[in-house]
């Protein structure tokens, strides 16, 4: 039996129209907008002024607290302006805008092809070196990456899971890096496996990618013939299933271990990074290349085929601009989706620009996104049987349109992850997973205060 | 394209709605539905036709005029009760005690509860009961099954059903009775008793097209099948036997569209079981020792009105939280 997660769960068609797509590199525009929110925890703080002339991979901006990342640099030239603009949700940010001129690197960046095996001894070198490149986690959360590589005293890593499932439908990126820069991946789990301790690595991918399963098992395989530090690294191929990507879900399905209501995954003894941290973690290791590119999928049922497209792209890259290189928004779609079609958000500026965890832009038409109206619960328990946390979204949507706050928290609204299996499989378009995030925004307000 | 739309994940959707949900539950009732046709010819496709007309015209009504809400009829809810009221009818009921089951189904069992969803017993059950106990003499002459072309023969072969039979004259009366012949729809009952084979298809359907899940049917059937097979094991003199149970009366037609029915039925598996379980003891406990041969609405109704118990004490394994 391959394996997979416990509990719920749903098989939404996989989309994945752009598989075939290699990665391309988008040509750097005139300007670029880079924001100091790339990342969660507190924003970062801006360290250059209007007249500063910056080179590629140079810190723009520091750390404002333990959970915060370095911001860099994605171009060469003149700073034009430190303030606010607005976001892809439209929320006002601090940007800082760049004229580029050339494309002058920092010194030290190694931008040769050549693959560097060799995996350095020094892990607290290791580790400043992944905090100072500004690595975060790039499989949604954009989680500070150094971070989760220091277990808390008293907790121990077992396993390292690289999260290669790639479980939203339409996305292609972790599979196209997992194709093209397969050794690079592994290489970064070696790295992040040492740091912990030297726990085993398990590299979970689903198995409808089985070229990514070939490359990666293939590219490990090598590595621990040609190279030291690579034992203990393996491919483990998981059921498809959504939300298999989901942290909790993934840990459940490689270790059988759930990690508790409210605990973290090293509770159990698990560490997890997407596969596309695993190769920033690599560049910022071995090439001494900070985190300001990454890979995005642009694609869509309304785009073409030879519109669509997997890129390399670089942090502070106006959307509209990718848009149109990409060949032009098309005319069906009414909603552009930054992320997957389950958890992604849907932009409201196109003026935007990318940052370190962008992953797509997904074009989606009014025939497949637009919800339709809401008619009576007839209390099917779909949503029930599709939740990967076990809860019971029908119940919790009649308590939150109540207000019934104690009933909430004893039917366990703070472990919604916000996966959105519930509101996808509602037979009756009842927004669920609306009403259940604004219950747990306030339950969650409620245990807060409490403490 | 000059507007975003912007709204919460996420941003795509099943295509099962509540209407191809009860498309479903229709398209599994058609080989019930054609079997009884078949046999009891043009009667039955009065009974039919009357019940799920009265029933759409009365949602549709009700809905418009009574309650002031959006016409819920394109959900199709109404004619899956129309059909299932119709098949737990004798072929040989006169259109005007369907037409008045249909009141009592929809008008009463169904909207003055708040409609679709709202109901605490199944509707069709509702209406079959009340008939059961207004109009004792229709519900009873159940017809023998005979040629669709030979329609007066219906009225000429009256007779009773085989639990009518064991009731009145014991397990020696029904044991000339021919399996066979219950599987393949040669037995008398109402109309959707008929043929265990064309129920069950609509079992399977229903299982693939994911629309129900086993539990609730098989922990009925289980039921029934252990608690007969108890006591005939113990008195075979006495009491009919599990495979006589399983095939008579509308357990087969009560297990898969009726306990099944979402409104009306436990959220949980287990819950699900449980109310599997009472149905099958209940159904048994009736014909074995009630004063009516058979239980199975009875049953039904009376898990109903324990489901939101059920539901209460049987949650989902949440994730995390052994």
């Amino acid at each position: 039996m391959m394996k997979t997660f416990s509990i719920g769960g749903i098989h939404p068609n996989d989309s994945k129209i752009s598989k075939d797509c290699k990665i391309e590199v988008l040509p750097v525009p005139s300007k670029v907008y880079i924001s100091v929110a790339q990342h969660l925890g507190a924003p970062a703080t801006p360290i250059v002024k209007a007249g500063d002339q910056v080179k590629v991979g140079q810190v723009i901006a520091e750390p404002a607290g333990f959970i915060s990342a370095y911001v860099h640099s994605s171009v060469s030239g003149t700073v034009k302006s430190v303030g606010p603009r607005k976001d892809i949700a439209g929320n006002n940010v601090v940007h800082i805008e760049i004229d580029v001129e050339g494309d002058e690197w920092i010194e030290g960046a190694d931008l040769s092809d050549t693959i560097v095996t060799e995996i350095p001894e020094d892990d607290k070198a290791t580790l400043e070196k992944i905090k100072m490149c500004g690595v975060v986690g790039l499989g949604g959360a954009t989680f500070p990456a150094h971070v989760k590589l220091c277990p808390p005293p008293g907790s121990k890593a077992e396993c390292l899971i690289l999260n290669g499932a790639e479980c939203e439908p339409y996305l292609t990126s972790d599979y196209r890096i997992m194709l093209e820069r397969s050794k690079e991946i592994v290489i970064g789990a070696a790295i992040m496996k040492k740091v912990l301790g030297g726990c085993p690595a398990v590299i979970g991918i689903e198995e409808n990618k089985p070229e990514a399963i070939k490359a990666m098992s293939e590219a490990v395989a090598e590595l621990q013939k040609t190279a030291k530090g690579y034992d203990g690294i393996s491919v483990m191929s998981l059921k498809k299933k959504y939300p298999q990507g989901g942290e909790k879900q993934l840990i459940d399905a490689v270790m059988g271990r759930q990690v508790k209501s409210g605990g973290l995954p090293i509770s159990v003894g698990a560490v997890v990074q997407n596969v596309a941290t695993s190769l920033a973690v690599y560049e910022a290791v071995q090439k001494n290349i900070p985190l300001i590119t990454n890979v995005m999928t642009i694609t869509g049922d309304c785009l073409p085929m030879e519109n669509q497209h997997n890129y390399k792209f670089r942090i502070g890259m106006p959307l509209s601009y990718i848009a149109e290189v990409a060949g032009g928004i098309p005319e069906e779609a009414v909603k552009i989706v930054s992320g997957g079609p389950m958890m992604g958000k849907a932009i409201a500026n196109l003026d935007a620009t990318t940052v370190k965890g962008s992953s797509s832009l997904l074009y989606l038409t009014a025939e497949q996104t637009v919800r339709g109206v809401e008619s009576a619960c007839i209390r099917c328990g779909k949503c029930a049987e599709a939740c990967p946390m076990g809860l019971e979204p029908f119940l919790l949507n009649k308590y939150a349109r109540n207000n019934m706050m104690d009933e909430l928290e004893e039917n366990a609204v703070q472990d919604c992850i916000e996966c959105g299996c519930c509101l996808y499989s509602c037979p009756a378009n009842i927004p669920l997973l609306d009403i259940i995030r604004i219950a747990k925004g306030d339950v969650i307000r409620i245990i807060r205060t409490r403490k | 394209m000059n507007k975003l739309l912007v709204s919460p994940s996420p941003h795509l959707h099943t295509r099962t709605s509540t209407k191809s949900l009860m498309r479903d539950v229709v398209i599994a009732m058609i080989p019930a539905v054609i079997v009884s046709v078949l046999f009891y010819g043009w009667a039955e496709l009065l009974v039919l036709g009357v019940s799920v007309a009265s029933c759409v015209l009365l949602e549709y009504l009700i809905t418009k005029y009574l309650l002031n809400k959006p016409c819920t009829v394109c959900d199709m809810s109404a004619v899956v009760t129309g059909v299932l009221l119709a098949l737990n009818l004798p072929a040989t009921t006169p259109w005007w005690v369907v037409f008045i089951g249909a009141v009592v189904a929809i008008g009463v069992a169904k909207m003055t509860f708040g409609g679709l969803g709202q109901n605490l017993f199944n509707p069709a059950i509702v209406g079959r009961v009340f008939l059961l106990i207004s109009f004792p003499t229709y519900m009873t002459n159940w017809a023998k099954p005979n040629g669709f072309i030979s329609t007066a023969a219906v009225d000429a072969f009256t007779g009773a059903t085989p639990l009518g039979i064991a009731k009145e004259g014991g397990v020696a009366a029904v044991e000339g009775l021919d399996y066979m012949d219950m599987l393949f729809c040669n037995i008398g009952g109402s109309a959707g008793e008929l043929s265990a084979l064309a129920i069950l298809a609509g079992f399977v359907y229903l299982l693939a097209r994911r629309v129900i899940k086993p539990y609730i049917t098989l922990s009925i059937l289980a039921t029934v099948a252990v608690f007969s097979g108890i006591f005939w094991a113990v008195n075979p003199a006495e009491f009919t036997g599990p495979v006589f149970n399983l095939l008579t009366g509308g357990v087969l037609l009560g297990a898969v569209f009726m306990a099944t029915d979402y409104v009306t039925s436990p959220m949980s598996n287990v819950g699900g079981i449980i109310f599997g379980v009472g149905i099958g003891l209940i159904t048994m406990l009736v014909r074995y020792f009630g004063a009516y041969p058979e239980g199975m609405s009875f049953a039904i109704l009376i898990m109903n009105a324990v489901v939101p118990l059920i539901n209460k004490w049987c949650h989902s394994k949440k994730f995390g939280r052994a």
